[in-house]
């Protein structure tokens, strides 16, 4: 029994879910918080479950939120495996965004089954732009992708409100004194098709259907076992003849492409327009940097991501929830939030530590030398692991 | 893990505890408004304006008891506003006011499908009752009124002639106050230069210090803003001793000694007209601004600051010409 329940423990199910529990620690420490700000924490996370999965229209509210979090998450699956880090992910959902209501906005009386695929095809494009110029800039002068993907997202950020404010500017608010910052509406007919009457639309599927495939990329295709390689190991890759530079800038340019494709599905199948206060976050809900969790919450794991991305777009949405419930400062939620992305990244380095004592204290296997000397006192345990 | 479940204990009987004491029935008659601002409602600026003109409207209708209003702050994300104000309107509020001009192409999505509820959206002149949709009051802030009153004192007030400007991006109430400072600034000294520097950001306080540091070096002895993000410029002007002028809500709490007047915006008059139009019926098309006029907007004096009589009586002086029309501000 005790055996049984320790091969539990050390199993790679305990790891998948180690997410599961931070979140549930870092609700626990956010708990001690609502307390003191005078809150009930079970009326307050009652409404944090009913706002994210209560109702039909809540479970349709978190897949939208999700949604975004999945494309970029998945597209932070291809970077991190490449073995780059991609911040700029709000850089390239704004860029994508902007092409593909470009195209919208250029073809409105176009037939809606040629101009959606083409713009969703303008916001991968983008976004492959926008990811792939530090991905050259690492590959060939070694510019670190960190520094570099975060600047894209300002230049993003500032391109957008010139164009906003500018030339794209909805030429009914350029008759008016207030000018809102926005494009026009995108021609009702290109929006993407409601799934059930809520606010889910298509694109939550694309999304799905996107992680798929990436999985097959990286595992099924020499494609991917070629990022892969050059992500596990740039030297052991070049003495086998991967030519890591392009491969480097390919696997920025793929997650820049997810990024810009959901971009492109927020203007399609939840905004109609583009719009703009100043900054990024006002428009991409942070999905840049969310989907960055979700892929960590998913251990850089396309197929994982989806589940994970569900989740914590629940956790956003119901967030919201509490606090309209319980009127705690809007300080607090993203206090919420922030905990658990602290406490998921911690347990990513508790797994990997638990991933390095799984191999070496695997039982060998014939003909093979431990890793490390078995220390003479430890032989009598053997048999327990 | 002991410790764990002990903890646990602790906090499910505290909030046992509190939900017993908790709670207390509604009654029937209340009127109940939801308020979605995009920052926190003690930002100084846009969205306490609204937090502070309700508290007054609770007031005048007679206490909590008679008019609840509920806050959800901070909601810069659009998309998550929209949630908030659709479930708002699901939950059966009276006027849900979505209190940011970034929020209008989700009330237009929400709007028609709860025909029962009044919405508000501002700042804007938009209803959409020329889409049909019949449940949307608009109401806006004529804040180059203000602002122009603000830049005939600080035309008056400046030594160096020059003055500087922080905003956030070139748009609806902003655009009008910083449009009126410079203009009031110019009728009053045209040899003053006014620098105007648009940041590009509603919230970033570390970006609208910076533009202030720039301002300073540029020679600026007075300095004005507009949102939530000039705590920052405030900051600089208290530092180098640089004039304040404030707008939107009472700046003068976060530097007595510079801040000179403060262009107040308060909503109370408005959202009081909108609770008088559900009550007869009418749950939308219209649309409301205040003015130096009506009293919606005013110009609070800082006590601490020994404004020179003369300024002051040329700003009453503006005041009383805007109100009666002898000057046109309008854009």
């Amino acid at each position: 029994m005790k055996q049984w329940l320790a091969a539990l423990w050390n199993s790679q199910l305990v790891d998948a879910l180690l997410p599961v529990f931070a979140t549930l620690a870092a609700l626990l420490v956010g708990a001690l918080m609502l307390l003191a700000l005078g809150a009930n924490p079970l009326v307050a996370y009652a409404a944090l479950v009913e706002g994210a999965f209560g109702s039909l229209n809540a479970i349709a509210d978190t897949l939208v939120r999700a949604t975004p979090l999945l494309f970029v998450g998945v597209g932070i699956c291809i970077a991190s495996r490449g073995g780059v880090t991609n911040i700029g992910g709000e850089g390239q959902f704004v860029v994508g965004a902007l092409c593909a209501v470009l195209v919208g906005l250029s073809f409105p009386d176009g037939p809606a089954l040629l101009v959606v695929p083409a713009a969703l095809l303008a916001g991968m494009v983008g976004g492959a732009i926008w990811g792939g110029i530090p991905g050259l800039l690492k590959a060939h002068f070694n510019v670190n992708e960190i520094l570099s993907t975060v600047m894209m997202n300002q230049i993003a950020v500032q391109g957008m409100n010139f164009l906003l404010i500018g030339p794209l500017m909805d030429p009914v608010q350029l008759q008016r004194a207030s000018r809102i910052p926005q494009t026009a509406r995108i021609s009702p007919a290109f929006d993407l098709p409601r799934l059930a009457p809520t606010r889910l639309h298509l694109g939550t599927l694309l999304a799905i259907l996107m992680a798929v495939l990436v999985y097959i990329l990286l595992w099924r295709t020499t494609l991917g076992y070629r990022i892969r390689a050059v992500g596990l190991n740039k030297e052991a890759a070049r003495y086998a003849g991967i030519n890591v530079p392009r491969y480097i800038a390919l696997s920025l340019a793929l997650s820049g492409a997810l990024a810009g494709l959901a971009g492109a599905v927020q203007i399609y199948g939840v905004n109609f327009r583009m719009f703009t206060d100043g900054s990024a976050t006002g428009f991409t809900g942070s999905a840049g940097f969310h989907g960055i969790v979700a892929a960590l919450f998913g251990q850089l794991h396309p197929l994982g991501t989806i589940p994970a991305a569900f989740l914590f777009g629940g956790l956003l949405v119901g967030a919201n929830k509490l606090q309209r419930a319980v009127q705690v400062p809007a300080a607090l939620i993203v206090t919420l939030n922030g905990l658990v992305v602290v406490f998921v990244v911690s347990t990513e380095l508790w797994r990997q530590k638990r991933a390095r004592r799984r191999v070496i204290e695997r039982p060998l296997e014939r003909d093979e030398t431990p890793l490390i000397p078995t220390p003479p006192a430890a032989t009598g345990q053997e048999g327990a692991v | 893990m002991r410790k764990l479940a002990k903890w646990f204990s602790v906090l499910v009987m505290a909030s046992m505890l509190m939900s017993a004491c908790g709670g207390g029935g509604a009654s029937g008659e209340k009127f109940r408004i939801a308020v979605v601002t995009p920052s926190a409602k003690n930002d100084l600026a846009f969205s306490q304006s609204i937090y502070e003109s309700l508290l007054k409207v609770q007031e005048a209708q007679g206490g909590p008891e008679k008019l609840e209003f509920v806050i959800s702050e901070g909601m810069f994300v659009v998309d998550d506003a929209g949630a908030a104000i659709r479930d708002y309107a699901s939950q059966g509020y009276d006027l849900v006011i979505a209190h940011g001009s970034q929020y209008g192409s989700v009330l237009q999505e929400i709007a028609p499908d709860f025909p029962e509820t009044s919405f508000a959206w501002g700042t804007t002149v938009d209803t959409f009752v020329d889409k049909g949709i019949t449940n949307v009051f608009a109401y806006e802030a004529r804040s180059e009124q203000g602002g122009y009153v603000n830049g005939v004192m600080a035309g008056a007030l400046t030594k160096s002639n020059v003055i500087g400007v922080v905003g956030p991006i070139e748009t609806g109430d902003a655009k009008l106050y910083v449009d009126g400072f410079v203009a009031g600034v110019k009728a009053q000294n045209p040899n003053a230069q006014v620098n105007v520097n648009w940041i590009g950001s509603f919230s970033d306080v570390a970006l609208a210090s910076e533009a202030a540091q720039t301002h300073v070096k540029a020679g600026a002895d007075v300095m004005a803003g507009t949102a939530q993000m000039v705590v920052g410029a405030i900051g600089v002007a208290k530092e180098n001793n640089v004039l304040w002028f404030g707008t939107q809500a009472s700046q003068t709490s976060l530097a007595p000694e510079v801040v000179v007047a403060n262009q107040i915006y308060d909503w109370s008059g408005v959202i009081l007209e909108m609770i008088d139009l559900i009550g007869k019926g009418t749950l939308g098309g219209q649309s409301f601004a205040i003015t130096l006029e009506n009293k919606g907007l005013y110009i609070e004096f800082n006590p601490a600051y020994s404004l020179p009589p003369e300024v002051k009586q040329l700003a009453e002086a503006t005041i009383n010409a805007i109100v009666t029309g002898a000057i046109n501000v309008a854009p």
